[in-house]
């Protein structure tokens, strides 16, 4: 029988992190009033998950499931088709770049990874207000703001995940996996 | 390819990405621009005519409010409605019964309020600036306090006086 490339243990564990990520938006709250501000969160959360379950493909399924549940959930100001694709932008923006910088527990290439995932979902939102013709932001560098946004608190987030895959690593995590898949 | 030069190339492509989508909104806002009003400004219509312009440069001399949305919990931070139209019209044309519509053409959406629900701080009709920089109306009213009734990418104002 051919093997199945996710097994159900590490599907599971991909699921409770796309949960994670959904609650870790409703929950978590910061003071900081900046755009893409909530990265720091969720993008520590898709790292930790591409991290302990190491397959291409694996921060897609967590970024697929949140949107799932997120648009489901009624979170995002602009509806559930946008909410759905830009979690799932950040999940395909995270594994490709890890197809390219690969070790998401390195501290330089897991916040680059992430920047670039949350940049993905910074896209998606760009590209489908222009689609729907959304007026042009009312301040010229609001969009510009936002980016840098995205992309400092995106990185912020995968230099978290990394710390927190390390400490996994420390704390014996991953030989516990190994005898579960 | 060694790693070093694998984290040039993922900075290069962040760095395309973020060039070619500023670039792109920059060429739009120069197309949408509509003739006398900057890009990303909205038209204030008294009686069908264009009164004014709720333009970036106001934002000099509004203050800044916030509340905490019941929905979500999260700090929506702005500029009140009432202090955007005081700017450009004058108080005496306005009647608690004045009719106000907050609308936006992209998203098919819009939002009436009377002069006296905007005037009383306690319903917070005010526009909060939205991540991707466009205006969004909200509100603490019953009826204009949850995300499918607040009006994002806010485009016009309309003033029905009675």
């Amino acid at each position: 029988m051919r093997e199945r490339y996710f097994s159900t243990f590490q599907l599971i564990l991909l699921a409770l992190f796309a949960a994670l990520v959904v609650v870790a938006k409703i929950a978590l709250r910061t003071p900081i009033q900046m755009p893409g501000h909530s990265g720091i969160f969720w993008m520590a959360i898709v790292v930790v998950a591409a991290g302990v379950v190491p397959k291409p493909g694996a921060a897609s399924i967590v970024g697929v499931t949140s949107g799932i549940l997120a648009g489901f959930l009624g979170m995002g100001d602009f509806g559930a088709l946008n909410t759905f694709l830009s979690y799932t932008a950040v999940g395909i923006g995270t594994d490709l770049a890890l197809l390219l910088l690969q070790d998401p527990e390195n501290p330089v290439t897991a916040p680059i990874s992430a920047a670039l995932g949350h940049t993905g979902k910074f896209v998606v939102k760009w590209a489908l207000s222009a689609i729907t013709g959304a007026p042009a932001g009312f301040i010229a560098l609001g969009l510009a703001r936002a980016l840098v946004g995205y992309v400092v608190f995106g990185a912020l987030g995968g230099l978290l995940g990394a710390l927190t895959l390390k400490a996994l690593r420390r704390a014996g995590f991953f030989s516990y996996v190994a005898e579960k898949i | 390819m060694n790693q070093k030069k694998r984290i040039l190339v993922a900075l290069v492509i962040l760095v395309v990405i973020g060039g070619a989508v500023l670039g792109l909104e920059a060429l739009r806002r120069r197309r949408i621009a509509q003739a006398n009003l900057e890009p990303g400004s909205i038209p204030i219509y008294v009686r069908g005519n264009v009164e004014a312009a709720f333009t970036p440069d106001d934002l000099d001399s509004l203050d800044q409010v916030s509340f905490e949305d019941a929905e979500e919990g999260k700090t929506q931070r702005g500029w009140m409605l009432r202090d955007v139209l005081l700017l450009h019209l004058s108080d005496e044309d306005l009647t608690p019964e004045t009719q106000i519509t907050v609308s936006s053409s992209s998203r098919d959406k819009s939002a009436q309020v009377t002069w006296a629900e905007v005037t009383d701080t306690e319903n917070m009709v005010m526009f909060d600036l939205s991540g991707r920089g466009t205006l969004k109306l909200v509100s603490k009213l019953d009826r204009l306090n949850t995300r499918d009734e607040w009006v994002q990418d806010t485009d016009r104002i309309e003033i029905e006086l009675p």
